[in-house]
């Protein structure tokens, strides 16, 4: 390796990237050696892993074969009055020390992106994805990062060369071994559905409302015994959803990417999430939080499903802070040093237990439950979240004949459907950027579900027995569109309309 | 709230049929409910939805028929038989077992909102002053009363030890007619309402009309979906498979009688009766 001889001292500058939720901006690194006491700081409100960088920094340049300078050495993070966060940082300020001391002849001119181990190897970091796609938008195309993370980084569109160590980044950007760029990683291939819609016997009704909340992204809670397939009708529903378009796979994969979630190997998410938290969940692992801010399971299943099951089990207070996410398709955590905004739009699926002991209504036990303790246990779920519930569907016990019988369809078929009515939704709200009929402003609303004249009557008499309230009527229409979707009919019939008060329980 | 000793004209004079009538009652709401034709439902707090449909409709043929229907306010069969009074246009009288502030202050759920309709039409009754609250021995006195107020008790649903049980005792002691609902084979929550036609102390009400004498009795049940409910409420799968019915033709006529509120969806997704 030749190196060059000591230039006359000058300030370096290596461009990196700093992330805020998914929000990323471009850092400049500027380095600067100057004469005097032996120092080295890091200024530009780092964090404490960034300020720790200083060691990692000194002990890497050290064991790869290059001289820490004896000298004062300042790194500043620019632009400097916003916080930054994380290991990510190592890679830039070591290229910055060496092309300031000149140990390094050329600017690197490509992002950095990487933490280094003290014998100089580069590790991956989080975010790679999110902060890529920043700086692509910013007009920087290359990328050198870690190993582990090239494959990300090309996934988000990027010429990325990932280095295993400090010295051959500097051989890659000094020209001597040139390092060729990742290839983009191949799709992950969408894995078989767990749950074949086929294998679960009988519950014609939770079946179709499954199939309703699939193409509408309407929220579904069941409800029935311990035991009738509740948990197993839910993990039926990934095989329904549509596959994720461009957009949202990128967008759901940075926040995989940012909770450090990403396959190396596959960046790229293939099939829709499907979280299921289990009900001692923190509201912090629920939405998210902590400082500085990461993505919570809400965010996780952005652009696909959100399982809860036993939902009265999870605290209230937990339920509670989910209203604003499921409002607004997107959770904001502001904290004193950070705010970050993570997308949230999901389709919600519950379980529980129809009581306390969890047999109303079971042939098979019988309920020893007071009214009153009944009444508690369905008051525990807040009216706010009950409110964003759209189909309410009962999944009983099933007597012996029942269970002997398959299902009807095959989850392939089913999702044909869903597949069909996503595309008559998107024609329709082509270009809002909005997808499904859950997301149908009021306005589209009064444009879109036109009622045919049973429909009309049935809609009149609701209204007037003053069973529905006009939010409800709302609703309910929303839901109305998508079973009429999903019966490829453009107007709301009578029996669409049905099924959606039925399933509301018209309340 | 009024305080009506035993030498005040307008304490109740069933009351003195009791070996030991309370010595004083308080009444909050109408005291001239406490004279009128009454008949008492009383059961169990574990209710099946078979009972809550008896109960309410024993109380809505009451309130058809002009008579009052006296119970105790407890959860299950008392509060589907004040409702059920209540709905009819009927009038109801509570009689809790402990002092009537204590009661309202305390009461939650779906019998709060019953306290202000059972005052209005009829009466919040309590032979206990203020401030003591409810126990066992409360409970046995107060069913005593019940029994004295009412012309005739009715047994909708008791288990093997049940508080309604004493109600029917207190009444055959004093001569006031006993009836009870049977219910299924193997029902426990019918478990002494059975026991008691078992052991001929109380007659077995298979009809409004036996209780109330003459008129025909009323039958609402010709919508099918209504028929097929009867036993309590139903899931729509379960209520296809009872009706061998295509299932989007039900579940239109389902909505409908959803809207017209001729049924109504229990929290849990099934449906009930109205």
């Amino acid at each position: 390796m030749t190196i060059a001889p000591p230039a006359a001292t000058s300030v370096a500058r290596v461009t990196s990237s700093a992330l805020w939720g998914l929000e990323a901006a471009l850092v400049t690194v500027e380095v600067d050696v100057a004469n005097g006491l032996p120092a080295f700081s890091v200024v530009g409100l780092p964090d404490a892993a960034v300020s720790e960088a200083r060691e990692r920094v000194r002990a890497a340049v050290r064991n790869s074969g290059f001289e820490f300078p004896l000298r004062r050495v300042v790194a500043n993070l620019a632009p400097a009055e916003r916080r930054k966060e994380g290991s990510g940082f190592d890679l830039a300020i070591a290229l910055g020390v060496l092309r300031a001391t000149g140990q390094l002849a050329r600017d690197p001119g490509t992002l950095c992106l990487g933490e280094l181990a003290l014998d100089g190897a580069v590790r991956p970091v989080r975010g790679v994805m999110p902060r890529v796609r920043g700086a692509i938008g910013a007009g920087v195309t290359d990328v050198l990062c870690s190993e582990e993370n090239a494959a990300e980084a090309a996934a988000a569109g990027a010429r990325a060369v990932g280095v295993a160590t400090l010295r051959d980044a500097v051989a890659h950007i000094a020209g001597v071994t040139r390092l060729a760029p990742t290839p983009v990683p191949p799709p992950a291939i969408p894995a078989r559905p767990a749950v074949d819609l086929a294998d679960i016997a009988g519950h014609e009704t939770p079946k179709r409302a499954l199939e309703i909340a699939a193409a509408g992204a309407h929220s579904l809670l069941l409800i029935g015994p311990p035991g009738t397939g509740k948990t197993l009708l839910a993990r039926a529903l990934p095989g329904l959803l549509p596959p994720l378009d461009a957009d949202e796979a990128v967008v759901a994969s940075a926040v995989h990417s940012v909770a450090g979630l990403v396959d190396p190997a596959r960046p790229l998410l293939a099939a829709r999430p499907f979280r299921a938290p289990h009900h001692t969940a923190s509201h912090l692992a629920l939405v998210g939080g902590g400082s500085p801010p990461r993505p919570g399971e809400v965010s996780l299943a952005h652009a696909g499903a959100l399982f809860l099951d036993e939902l009265p089990e999870f605290s209230r207070h937990v339920l509670d802070t989910l209203r604003e996410p499921l409002e607004e398709g997107s959770i904001t955590l502001s904290r004193a040093a950070a705010a970050a905004t993570y997308p949230a739009r999901v389709t919600l699926v519950a379980a529980m237990n129809p009581c306390p002991c969890g047999h109303a209504g079971d042939a098979a036990a019988p309920c020893t439950c007071l009214p009153d303790a009944v009444e508690r246990y369905h008051a525990r779920l807040s009216g706010p979240l009950m409110d964003r519930i759209d189909l309410r569907v009962h999944v009983p016990r099933l007597a012996y004949e029942e269970l002997r019988e398959r299902g009807r369809e095959r989850t392939r078929d089913v999702r044909e459907r869903v597949l069909a009515a996503r595309e008559r939704m998107r024609s329709r709200l082509g270009g809002t950027g909005r997808r499904t009929n859950a997301e149908l402003t009021v306005a589209e609303v009064r444009t879109h579900c036109g009622l045919d004249d049973d429909a009309d009557a049935l809609a009149r008499e609701a209204m007037r027995s003053r069973r529905l309230s006009a939010r409800g009527v709302h609703r309910v229409l929303r839901v109305a569109r998508t079973v009429a979707d999903l019966a490829a009919s453009e107007r709301i019939r009578g029996g669409d309309l049905a099924l959606a008060l039925l399933l509301r329980g018209a309340a | 709230m009024i305080a009506l000793g035993r030498g005040d004209p307008r304490y109740p004079a069933r009351l003195r049929d009791l070996a030991h009538p309370p010595d004083e009652i308080w009444v909050d709401g109408d005291p001239t409910t406490l004279e009128a034709p009454a008949i008492a439902i009383v059961g169990t707090r574990r209710m099946t939805g078979y009972g809550e449909r008896v109960a309410r409709e024993v109380a809505l043929a009451c309130a058809a028929g002009g008579a009052v229907v006296v119970s105790g306010f407890a959860q299950g069969i008392d509060s589907a038989a004040h409702r059920g009074a209540l709905d009819g246009g009927g009038r109801t009288i509570a009689v809790v077992g402990e002092s009537i502030p204590l009661f309202v202050a305390t009461v939650r759920g779906r019998r709060r909102p019953l306290v202000p309709r059972i005052r209005e039409h009829g009466a919040l009754v309590s032979q206990f002053a203020a401030p003591l609250a409810a126990q066992r021995w409360t409970f046995a006195k107060r069913n005593a009363t019940i029994a004295a107020l009412a012309g005739a008790v009715v047994v909708v649903e008791a288990g093997e030890v049940s508080g309604a049980l004493i109600t029917a005792e207190e009444a055959r002691a004093i001569g006031r007619p006993v009836y009870a609902v049977p219910g299924p084979w193997g029902s426990s929550a019918s478990a002494g309402a059975n026991r008691l036609i078992a052991t001929g102390r109380a007659r077995a009400l298979t009809s409004v009309r036996e209780l109330l004498g003459g008129g025909p009795a009323a039958s609402r049940a010709t919508e099918p979906v209504l028929d097929a409910l009867r036993d309590g409420p139903l899931g729509i799968d379960e209520l296809a498979r009872r009706m061998r019915a295509d299932r989007s033709t039900l579940a239109s006529r389902v909505a409908l009688l959803l809207v017209r509120g001729e049924l109504a969806a229990l929290p849990d997704g099934r449906l009930r009766r109205t």
